[in-house]
């Protein structure tokens, strides 16, 4: 560069060197002085061009041509401020949505976690399993897992956890809080350090020990540091506190809940108190092990071991604890950032078409430059260099919007969703926007470059009536078929959204208000807290202005919900592998507070009590599934045991009765889910020295229909529970409706960010339509003029231009179906309730864009319609 | 564009300027403009787009290694660059040479050469 300009200066002064010796010359020769000078240049020639030519044969002149193409990019952005303005905010637009997106999937999703070698974490568990009893599918026994950690040699560690919820006081007073149970070699497997204190200690299991998470210590201990051998009280239970975790350790669900660890207390036989598989598992598995290995290695251990272990091992699975963590999350984020994709290529078709306006108004500029002896390499190199110049200074402003975006939503859902506390720009992320500026300019300047070069080759046709470009309407039509699948996609999720509004929960949830409680002490007696419970029920029922009241230890939108999965056998009719039914236990008077429709026989009645048999309801679907062609009511059901099962394997052997059939309940928080078959067993009517009714005295979930309005009922509820059993905690207190909203947040963040990406598309459609509209206008006011002078009225030549737009329209749309049918396949699983080229959707998103192409189609035809013929005629 | 070798083949017209360019050089140094001139005086046709273009072509020469610049003083005593042969220079004009001239008798043996002399 340096040896270049030293070697430039020498080559100019050379030149005019040989340029004053001409002179000279000439002046001999005779001529004035002027006129020697002059011929003496004429002689020599182009300056400029020897000297570039020069520069090309070392070489150097690339370098000086950017910075000068640079400096020229700038002069020409700087003087056309409205046209640099929009196109850089639509193309930063773009990329600053792919670049959040981009940066939300690269943290949360394709980070490795932050602990020690979190590539080795798995959970492991139990797919789809229908034996015996459980918490939940993931979960196992604890003797399986103390046999993982004997047995299995591919495991560096086991460790197993329990999440549970339960009072817990401290100095600040009473509160519910997530109460992990773990094994004490857990945060030993997981690699994790604490921030104060100590780990547990395999000596800790029978001792009352805890560890706290760093919310938690936040949030109920004042983040006090003498906080390690503090007692606090969980379940009723003093325990000391011996160690704080560091604040990136929000196990096991990634959130912000403030949770205290408690040692998992095992009894004699190796079991919890609930004699329940219910510990989910985590394992470190050993380097150089794969996880196909690991996993074999496993299911090698449990085929050879009992006879229940035997018959579980091949549903035995195993997930990284990353996709354990990121699972929900993962296949929405993905869709964005297909979304997201599909606005950055609008974004690009829209920079594409102000760029060829840009140029077909620099044509005779370009022709100067083409005259003066630029070649169309050279022209070329110019307009990408400006192109680039705009993307990359356009994916700096994206980068700084992502930027802020990305902490924005780090902290508005940092404590919702697992890892989104880790969110952040890397670096990578930042060269990966530059590189796809890059790409975007040189993309977009193809459109232009295609145009300049069609308008040279038909220079000699310059005295054409009109001047028809194809690229720019193709560009429109792709971005009205884009901005069609992104319309489409917004308008199934609003359908689905709709019709998840409309499920009917089985429970009418209009004037019920639920409340969940617990006894503070965890180890209190079964009996005592079932009698209380039942003292709350009756209480609650003679409260003024309450029509009924229900317990059920499953409630639609409950997060507290206890089901028991069980396999079910309906005698005379041959049981096989895998049937089971979901058990839940209400009160009598079910049927009249939930306003579940009863479709057979009769509800439960207090002199149930005194009857021999056990009398139960089923759900529609429990009919569906196993008492099909049969008379349901009067059917007898029991749990099924295998030859050699005891009480111990399952604990409740009593024959139920049928006696009525309810229409099917939402079970958990989600409106989608499919219906399970259900018994209802009247919790009062068990034995009262029974498992079962131990197990579901642990907590009661009242559901009380009431007219009184909402803060009424609460205050009363409150007090009543105050005065009858202090000694229950509150655990929620909301209307049923309430749980409803709050089961489709989601959907609804979903729906609004899929929503808004749509309008942002429709308006840059709009935008863009206008755009080629008014110029095709422009360069067509001769045709329009000579046309109108030949006898063509307004309307017909408002036509013209309304039928243009009608083009863009249906040519974008044909391809826009097409892919919206292709996106509404990919998005299916989030769908409920609609199909995947719905075509109410699609009626109302191709009327949505007809009507933004005839209002942006208004004002050129309006134009158009005011072209003056007479003018036209003049200037021929 | 930017660092390709300049091309060892000499095209016809270019080649033949950069040809006149080192027969000028092969009686001694000179500068540009001497060099302009003598070739003027020689060939009329070959300078015609101006005397612009000998520079683009004394700096392919000098890269080659045909030639070597060198501050002197002009007959007129000003500061001027010259120009002189070096040995690979004055190989190349001998190989040269003598295949333009192979080439042009093979080429006047094909066409009978309309009887007009240049100057």
């Amino acid at each position: 560069m340096f040896g270049w300009a030293r070697q430039r200066r020498q080559l100019v002064d050379e030149i005019e060197e040989h340029i004053a010796l001409e002179t000279q010359e000439n002046i001999d020769a005779g001529m004035s002085p002027d006129e020697a000078r002059r011929a003496a240049q004429r002689k020599f020639g182009n300056v400029p061009l020897a000297l570039e030519r020069s520069g090309e044969i070392w070489g150097w002149y690339w370098l000086e041509r950017i910075v000068q193409d640079v400096q020229y990019a700038l002069r020409g952005l700087g003087n056309a401020r409205g046209y640099t303005v929009t196109l850089i905010l639509t193309l930063a637009l773009g990329m600053g949505a792919v670049a959040t997106i981009l940066a939300i999937v690269d943290s949360v999703l394709l980070r490795p976690v932050s602990l020690p070698e979190s590539k080795q974490l798995m959970l492991l568990y139990a797919e789809g399993r229908r034996e015996g009893t459980g918490v939940s599918s993931y979960a196992l026994s604890y003797k399986q897992i103390d046999a993982l950690r004997r047995y299995v040699s591919s495991f560096a560690g086991v460790g197993a956890y329990n999440t549970l919820v339960r009072p817990v006081d401290t100095k600040s007073g009473t509160k519910m809080s997530v109460v992990t149970e773990v094994s004490t070699d857990l945060f030993a497997t997981l690699g994790v350090k604490t921030r104060l204190g100590r780990l547990f200690v395999a000596g800790d299991a029978k001792e009352q020990v805890a560890l706290v998470s760093d919310e938690f210590w936040r949030d109920e201990l004042q983040g006090d540091s003498k906080t390690i051998g503090l007692a606090i009280r969980v379940s009723g239970k003093m325990v000391t506190v011996v160690g704080v975790l560091p604040a990136n350790m929000r196990f096991p669900q990634g959130t912000a809940e403030p949770t205290v660890y408690v040692p998992i207390s095992l009894n004699a036989q190796g079991a919890d108190d609930y004699m329940m598989d219910s510990g989910s598992t985590i394992v470190r598995i050993r380097q150089g092990v794969s996880k196909e290995t690991a996993l074999e290695n496993t299911q090698q251990i449990f085929a050879h071991s009992d006879e229940k272990n035997a018959a579980m091992h091949n549903q035995l699975r195993m997930v990284s604890y990353r996709e354990y963590l990121t699972g929900d999350v993962q296949k929405p984020l993905w869709a964005l950032l297909g979304a997201v994709a599909v606005l950055l290529l609008i974004a690009c078709a829209n920079a594409a078409n102000l760029q060829i306006g840009r140029a077909a108004s620099r044509m005779p500029e370009m022709e100067v430059r083409m005259a003066l002896g630029a070649s169309y390499r050279r022209l070329l190199q110019q307009l990408i260099t400006e192109n680039i110049l705009v993307s990359l200074v356009s994916a700096a402003l994206g980068s700084l919007a992502a930027w802020i975006a990305v902490l924005l939503t780090r902290r508005a859902y940092g404590g919702q969703f697992a890892r989104f506390d880790e969110l952040s720009v890397h670096p990578p992320l930042l060269c990966a926007v530059a590189l796809l500026a890059i790409v975007v300019g040189t993309a977009a300047a193809c459109g232009p470059l295609l145009s300049i070069r069609r308008q040279r080759v038909a220079r000699g046709a310059a005295k054409n009536v009109t001047r028809r470009s194809k690229l720019p309407a193709i560009l429109v039509a792709l971005q009205v078929g884009l901005t069609c699948v992104l319309l489409m996609v917004s308008g199934l999720f609003l359908r689905t959204f709709r019709s998840l509004e409309n499920v009917k929960p089985g429970f009418d949830p209009h004037d019920v208000t639920t409340l969940v409680l617990m006894p503070k002490d965890q180890h209190q007696d079964a009996q005592i807290s079932r009698e209380t419970e039942t003292r709350l029920l009756h209480r609650f029922e003679s409260l003024a202005g309450v029509e009924s009241v229900t317990m059920q230890t499953a409630l639609p939108f409950s997060s507290y919900n206890f089901v028991l999965d069980g396999t079910t056998e309906v005698v005379g009719r041959p049981f096989h592998d895998g049937e089971t039914a979901h058990y839940s236990m209400v009160s009598t008077d079910f049927v009249r507070t939930s306003g579940i429709h009863l479709l057979q026989g009769r509800s439960f009645t207090q002199s149930d009590e005194s009857g021999g048999t056990l009398v139960v309801l089923v759900n529609e679907a429990f009919v569906h599934k196993y008492l099909a062609g049969r008379d349901a009511v009067g059917a007898t059901i029991h749990f099924h045991r295998n030859p050699g099962e005891t009480d111990a394997d399952i604990p409740f052997a009593q024959m139920m009765t049928v006696v009525g059939v309810v229409e099917n309940e939402l079970e958990g928080g989600d409106l989608g889910a499919p219906y399970q078959p259900m018994v209802y067993i009247d919790y009062l009517h068990l034995p009262k020295e029974s498992l079962l009714s131990m197990v579901f005295s642990m907590m009661a979930q009242y559901a009380v229909r009431s007219k009184l309005p909402e803060s009424t009922i609460a205050a009363e509820l409150r007090s009543a529970v105050k005065q009858e059993a202090p000694e229950m905690a509150e655990m929620t207190l909301r209307p049923m409706e309430q749980g409803i909203a709050d089961s489709l947040k989601q959907r609804r963040l979903a729906l609004r960010l899929v929503g808004g990406f749509g309008a942002v598309a429709l308006l840059l459609s709009a935008v863009g339509m206008y755009g080629v509209l008014a110029y095709s206008v422009t360069l067509r006011r001769r045709e329009i003029g000579i046309r109108m002078a030949l006898g063509s009225s307004r309307t017909r030549v408002t036509g013209l231009v309304m039928r243009q737009a009608g083009a863009m329209v249906l040519f974008g749309l044909i391809p826009g179906i097409a892919g919206a049918w292709a996106a509404g396949y990919a998005v299916r699983s989030f769908l409920f309730g609609v199909k995947t080229l719905d075509p109410v959707t699609l009626a109302g998103v191709a009327l949505v864009l007809v009507a933004v192409a005839t209002a942006a189609a208004f004002m050129p035809a309006l134009h158009a319609a005011m072209v003056d013929p007479m003018e036209t005629l003049r200037a021929e | 564009m930017s660092t390709r070798a300049p091309k060892e083949e000499l095209e016809l017209l270019q080649g033949t300027l950069d040809l006149l360019i080192l027969q000028t050089l092969a009686f001694g140094r000179a500068h540009g403009h001497a060099i302009a001139r003598t070739i003027e005086r020689r060939s009329e046709e070959v300078l015609q787009v101006g005397h612009g273009s000998l520079y683009p072509a004394l700096q392919r020469l000098l890269k080659l290694g045909l030639i070597q610049a060198e501050d002197g003083i002009s007959e007129n005593n000003r500061k001027a660059r010259f120009y002189r042969l070096t040995a690979k220079g004055r190989k190349r004009l001998y190989v040269e040479t003598s295949r333009w001239e192979k080439l042009s008798n093979a080429i006047a043996r094909i066409l009978s050469p309309l009887p007009e002399e240049g100057r």
